[in-house]
């Protein structure tokens, strides 16, 4: 047959190259590169988390075994961003859920002339993440933000609240600029999922004498369950790896409130030096990580091929 | 067709609705706009003006000539972005043609793989990656951030055009080596012109990665001169001359206008190309 691979394969060994299989050659640059950002210092960490290594004192560097990952166990600071990492990452991705599967269905009601609009909704989600930052922390400043305005105008607040500067609030403001960011994503996804439905399943029901509410919960629904979970593992995923945003906005603070794992981990290595322990941070995150990941790959798979 | 009766409250909420959606969605970015052309004195007022009453351009005139090098960090940013776009885009149609349309051994492996390292968290390699980096001299270069921004583009591009790949039939390709064309030649002729969406879409998210990233050029580079505009903008905004808020909109704005004009330019390949693999089950 034509397209076996040895014929080519031939051609390259005529001309003078080292007889390589074709599929490695084309596959390998793009191995390489991944090799050298990801895989080496995924490798190189593990390394490390068992080395006492602080990049400011080079010739202190010593093994000390689980010694990291037993100090872990021991640190408030670790456990706090652990939960403050669920917190972010969990009402972020419900309440994104929730308003997206809304405008989803919003948006598909509009008549066709009004397509356009869709694009618009999408904007938010390719605004670059620092920029995301710096606008919310221009809406929730204390003295100049226009939330403190819109808020006590509406009688919600009474006096203007210091968002980004309260141990409380801080992590409110961080959610909502957050989910402002990515809610274009699930309009995007569930829209996709909307137009897949069959047309004549939803004229059956619409004939049956559905009402809209029964039309959602028994076609709608089901229909869009597959993308659902998908959406949502993917979103858990990437919000337990979001740092831009939090970094501009609060930096983690004030007082680690908004410290989630990730940005003590680039604390610990960066504006610490402590290599050694926040690889050993970054291995357990990996772990927990790889876990989703997981589920998520099993859902596409399954997804894809029924 | 059978369709619901026109019912005078659904459409209310549906355009309500929207309406709230859109609103969320642009105000923030309108007000990013108007911060922008009006002097920090106009910022402080409160009330504020929800409209320029005396719009002013000296925010970004201001740009150009303040202390942090913002012309320099755009300049960073679109060369490395660029870069980052086209070898990402031969890395990935390559493997992707590979990994579509050949078999070898470990060929699913490599797939899942390369899927499961878009999950792992940027900030865990970045500690080995910076000391690896300082062996080879590659902090403070360009080399270093492409290489970084591209590693970050590959998993989604690769599978993105795989799928684009995997929907061309063979019996075209077929035919044309049948016709004497090498198989190189084949997929260079027949198969990429009509992998271009994909391609193009892989393009554009690679752009957007390298564009809005902030850890690689926060780390991996320490001489200003080098920061792409996502570093640059945190070290210019925050810190002390954080109540620059004009200033800082007006430098939020020129980072978001190139995505925005891609964005528009470009709007239906993205959507395509993120959509497409979700639901063709």
């Amino acid at each position: 047959m034509a397209n076996k691979p040895d014929r080519i394969l031939e051609e390259v060994g005529r001309r003078g190259f080292p007889r390589l299989p074709l599929p490695f050659l084309l596959v390998f640059p793009a191995i390489f590169v991944l090799s050298i950002v990801i895989l080496y210092p995924l490798i190189s960490s593990s390394f490390l988390s068992l080395f006492h290594y602080e990049l400011t004192k080079p010739n202190e560097v010593e093994f000390n075994f689980l010694t990291n990952y037993n100090n872990m166990l021991h640190d408030d600071t670790f456990w706090l961003a652990f939960k403050n990492t669920l917190i972010f990452t969990g009402v972020s991705v419900v309440v994104s859920l929730v308003i997206g599967l809304i405008g989803a269905i919003a948006i598909d009601q509009l008549p066709e002339r009004f397509a356009g609009l869709r694009g618009v909704v999408l904007v938010p989600w390719i605004i670059p993440g620092v920029v995301v930052g710096f606008l919310f922390m221009l809406i929730f400043d204390v003295e100049v933000g226009v939330a403190n305005v819109i808020l006590k105008h509406s009688g919600i607040i009474k006096e203007f609240l210091p968002w980004l500067m309260d141990e409380h609030l801080a992590m409110i403001a961080v959610i909502v600029a957050n989910i402002w960011n990515q809610v274009p994503f699930y309009i995007l996804m569930f829209t996709a999922g909307l137009k897949a439905i069959p047309m004549d399943v939803k004229e059956a029901a619409i004939v049956e004498g559905a009402s809209r509410w029964q039309e959602f919960i028994h076609v709608t629904l089901p229909y869009l369950r597959g993308i659902l979970v998908i959406t949502s593992l993917l979103m858990v995923i990437r919000n337990f790896n979001n740092f831009p945003i939090i970094y501009t906005m609060t930096g983690g603070g004030p007082v680690f409130s908004t410290t989630t794992l990730v940005i003590y981990i680039y604390r610990l290595a960066f504006e610490q030096f402590n290599l050694g322990y926040a690889s050993a941070v970054g291995i357990v995150w990996c772990g927990v990580l790889l876990m989703v990941s997981m589920i998520y790959v099993k859902m596409l798979y399954k997804q894809v091929h029924g | 067709m059978f369709r619901r009766r026109f019912s005078l409250g659904w459409t209310l909420s549906v355009w309500g609705t929207v309406i709230v959606i859109l609103g969320w969605s642009l105000f923030p970015i309108y007000w990013m706009l108007v911060t922008s052309l009006k002097t920090n004195m106009d910022v402080f007022k409160v009330p504020p003006d929800f409209w320029p009453l005396k719009p002013t351009l000296e925010n970004y005139t201001a740009l150009t000539t303040g202390i942090s090098p913002i012309g320099r960090f755009f300049f960073n940013s679109l060369i490395t972005a660029l870069l980052t776009v086209l070898i990402t885009i031969v890395l990935a149609t390559l493997a992707g043609y590979a990994l579509s349309r050949l078999k070898f051994r470990f060929r699913d492996q490599i797939l899942v793989s390369v899927l499961v390292t878009q999950m792992f968290p940027l900030v865990v390699m970045l500690a080995p990656l910076y000391l690896l980096y300082v062996k080879a001299h590659l902090l403070n270069t360009y080399t270093g951030m492409v290489i970084a921004f591209t590693s970050f583009a590959l998993p989604f591009g690769i599978w993105m055009i795989k799928g684009f790949i995997d929907s061309v039939p063979v019996e075209i390709e077929q035919a044309a080596m049948v016709d004497g064309c090498s198989r190189l030649k084949a997929m260079w002729t027949v198969v990429l012109p009509l992998t271009i969406p994909g391609i193009v879409a892989t393009g554009i998210f690679a752009f957007l990665d390298a564009w809005n990233n902030l850890l690689f050029p926060l780390t991996l580079t320490n001489d200003i001169m080098m920061k792409t505009l996502p570093a640059g903008m945190v070290l210019a905004f925050t810190g002390q001359f954080k109540h620059d808020w004009s200033g800082m909109m007006a430098a939020s704005f020129i980072t978001t206008l190139p995505v925005l004009i891609l964005f528009v330019l470009l709007q239906r390949y993205l959507v395509e190309g993120l959509t497409g693999g979700a639901v063709k089950g």
